[in-house]
């Protein structure tokens, strides 16, 4: 079992994946293919391996997923725009510093629409809410430097969704009463860090709660699950983690023990790393677990964001070196 | 996936007329697709009759296609809806005829949640135009397929949702106290039905909170409840559901964590470790003697417990605690 990051492996892995364009699971694929290129290009950077995917076709690809007429990304050319693949669109063109290759006043007009009354997002036009896409649009929006200045869109709103999403014991979950889980917390306590009210909006009981329900994700081996009694998995040790880190409460997990979880699942042949040890790998999982190491300070790797998952010296360049100025 | 397909659109007369589109992929350099014929040519000829903004039976026949193969294509669940909506204002298809489809589709792809969204799409539309009576054989039959689907598991994040959602959207709380028992009779750790269980008692304008108006329990409930709740942790002492539901409900109806320290100390007797036998008792009786100075050294003894023996994979957690009872000092 591998006892470190392999590194070069890993590079290896996400440079192949666009070579594979004669399988079938390829296509089968197509429907995320924006967020995968953002999956591998934030593990790129992360891994200190920032070119290592062509930055003018990373950019025609990114701009051949967007939609002129309604402002919104698609997954892939021919998909329908939806939030999630807007953000991934602008997070992969914040990343390599292209936002200037796309209409930033047309994929504000896009998301704006997409509020609903009661400060919900919906993912697309066919209306699914779920509080992922709260999260989607504030964080788009604040990329593009357009958090105070959208209109139409109500921060505000968007606030008093999230907070109703909060539950009895502690965590979030992807609509007012719905179950707490892992990846929720993630969007909800980072739309609340977006919005800039998450120190306002929870006292310190609340935060305590959170911090327990989420620590007490970590199982025996060392890996994190994303509700009670459900299987461990890589990909919480990101929404876990990263939701810890916003809340200052990292040092609560057991370090160690996560750290050899996380590299157990490594694929050590063809690099990229899987959901857990034995599995396959996948880019998604790729990116979670290496974020998750960087959040753990492992040696070598960039620093990553917790709210944006992005290199943080790319969220300090957009966002937060730009609002330390306003608020000083 | 069979690579040779038994039925081809090429040589089916009802789609001659078409010229199937092959894949375009904008400016991004193009290898060689090869992938399996089935799936290329489905995807062809719905892009054929996509470009032509077709809305016809057929439409039908190709998306059922290629949502077998690739469920989570979004794009094709947008279309297949547009098309459902346009031939069931004609008359020409029954909605009731898409959840059937639904049904077989969701039972094979558990972990797919446009599926849920469409569902929810055509149950409001077939909904808008139902008598009440109708409306309620709807919900019954809605209400046993999600029970089916509960069979295979009882923790499906997208069908809880679905189900919430149904709840709310047509007033169907009757009857989902004792459904919501049973699942936790046949599996008390599943956290996904005792959060349902806090959703009917008391969140949403539910059952028993309704019937007393403005967020007002009954005492009787909150018994109920409790009663439930001992009646859980006896049979898993070690179960984090059970436990969170129980802070989450003495905090709602704001009674004092103090009212449980005997049933706590059933399960964690602090003067005698070795019968511990749940963390999570000994977490609450910590919350318990942290409000009273005088019961301080019972509270650090039992955090004490937690970091070194009972939970100590998250050791600096309960030291974190241990801190905040001494400095309260």
């Amino acid at each position: 079992m591998a006892s470190t990051l392999l590194t070069s492996k890993h590079v290896a892995y996400i440079q192949s994946l666009d070579t594979k364009r004669d399988r079938l699971d390829y296509h089968l694929t197509s429907h995320l293919r924006l967020s995968g290129v953002y999956w591998g290009l934030t593990s790129l950077h992360l891994l200190n391996h920032p070119t290592a995917l062509p930055r003018s076709e990373t950019i025609d690809f990114v701009k051949s997923c967007y939609h002129p007429s309604s402002g919104g990304l698609g997954a892939s050319p021919g998909h329908d725009p939806h939030l999630l693949y807007t953000l991934s669109g602008i997070q992969i063109l914040a990343t390599i510093d292209a936002l200037d290759e796309i209409d930033g006043d047309k994929v504000v007009e896009y998301v704006s629409k997409l509020q609903n009354p009661d400060g919900s997002f919906s993912g697309d036009e066919w209306g699914e809410v779920d509080s992922r896409f709260v999260y989607c649009a504030l964080s788009t929006l604040s990329l593009l430097g357009r958090l105070g200045d959208a209109p139409g869109v109500s921060a505000e709103g968007a606030v008093g969704f999230v907070l109703r999403c909060l539950n009895a014991d502690g965590g979030f979950g992807m609509a007012p009463a719905a179950e707490s889980h892992a990846g929720q917390i993630f969007t909800c306590v980072g739309a609340l860090k977006i919005a800039g009210v998450f120190e306002k909006s929870l006292s310190e009981d609340q935060v305590n709660l959170l911090g327990d329900w989420l620590c007490e994700r970590q199982l025996p081996n060392g890996g994190l699950n994303g509700r009670p009694e459900k299987l461990e998995d890589v990909c919480y040790s990101w929404w876990v983690l990263s939701s810890m880190a916003m809340i200052g409460k990292l040092q609560w997990i057991d370090r160690e023990k996560l750290v050899e979880f996380i590299l157990s699942c490594q694929d050590e042949e063809n690099g990229g790393i899987a959901d857990r040890k034995g599995d396959v790998a996948d880019v998604f999982h790729t990116v979670f677990g290496v974020a998750g190491l960087s959040l753990l300070g492992y040696e070598g790797l960039k620093e990553v964001d917790p709210v944006y998952c992005m290199p943080k010296d790319v969220t300090d360049r957009i966002v937060w070196n730009h609002r330390k100025i306003l608020t000083t | 996936m069979n690579p040779t397909p038994l039925y081809s659109y090429a040589s089916d007369p009802a789609w001659a007329d078409l010229l199937p589109l092959p894949q375009d992929d904008g400016q991004y350099p193009l290898a060689q697709i090869a992938y399996t014929e089935e799936y290329t040519e489905a995807m062809s000829y719905l892009r054929a009759i996509m470009a032509k903004n077709e809305h016809s039976p057929r439409v039908l026949q190709v998306t059922a296609h290629i949502i077998e193969m690739n469920p989570a294509h979004y794009t094709i669940w947008v279309y297949r809806a547009k098309t459902l909506f346009a031939l069931s204002a004609t008359g020409e298809v029954q909605l009731g005829r898409e959840l059937e489809f639904l049904n077989d589709l969701a039972l094979r792809h558990q972990k797919n949640y446009q599926i849920w969204n469409h569902r929810q799409t055509v149950v409001e539309a077939i909904a808008a135009a139902a008598a009440p009576a109708e409306q309620e054989q709807l919900v019954r039959e809605e209400k046993e397929f999600m029970n089916r689907m509960f069979e295979q598991d009882g923790k499906n994040y997208h069908v809880w949702s679905y189900r919430q959602w149904l709840v709310r959207r047509f007033e169907a709380w009757d009857g989902e106290l004792s459904f919501v028992s049973a699942l936790l009779e046949r599996d008390v750790r599943n956290n996904s039905a005792w959060n349902h269980r806090f959703f009917v008692v008391f969140g949403g304008g539910g059952m028993d909170a309704r019937q007393q108006g403005e967020g007002e329990v009954v005492e009787e409930v909150v018994e109920r409840e409790i009663a439930f709740i001992e009646d859980a942790v006896f049979i898993a002492p070690q179960n984090a559901s059970a436990w969170n539901y129980l802070r989450g409900v003495l905090k709602k109806v704001h009674r004092p964590l103090s009212s449980v320290e005997s049933m706590c100390l059933g399960y964690a007797p602090l003067d005698n470790p070795d019968k511990i036998t749940s963390s999570h008792a000994l977490d609450l009786l910590a919350d318990i003697y942290a409000e009273k100075r005088e019961e301080h050294g019972k509270a650090v003894k039992a955090l004490e417990l937690l970091a070194a023996k009972f939970d100590p994979i998250r050791a600096n957690y309960w030291n974190y605690r241990v801190g905040l009872v001494k400095a309260s000092v």
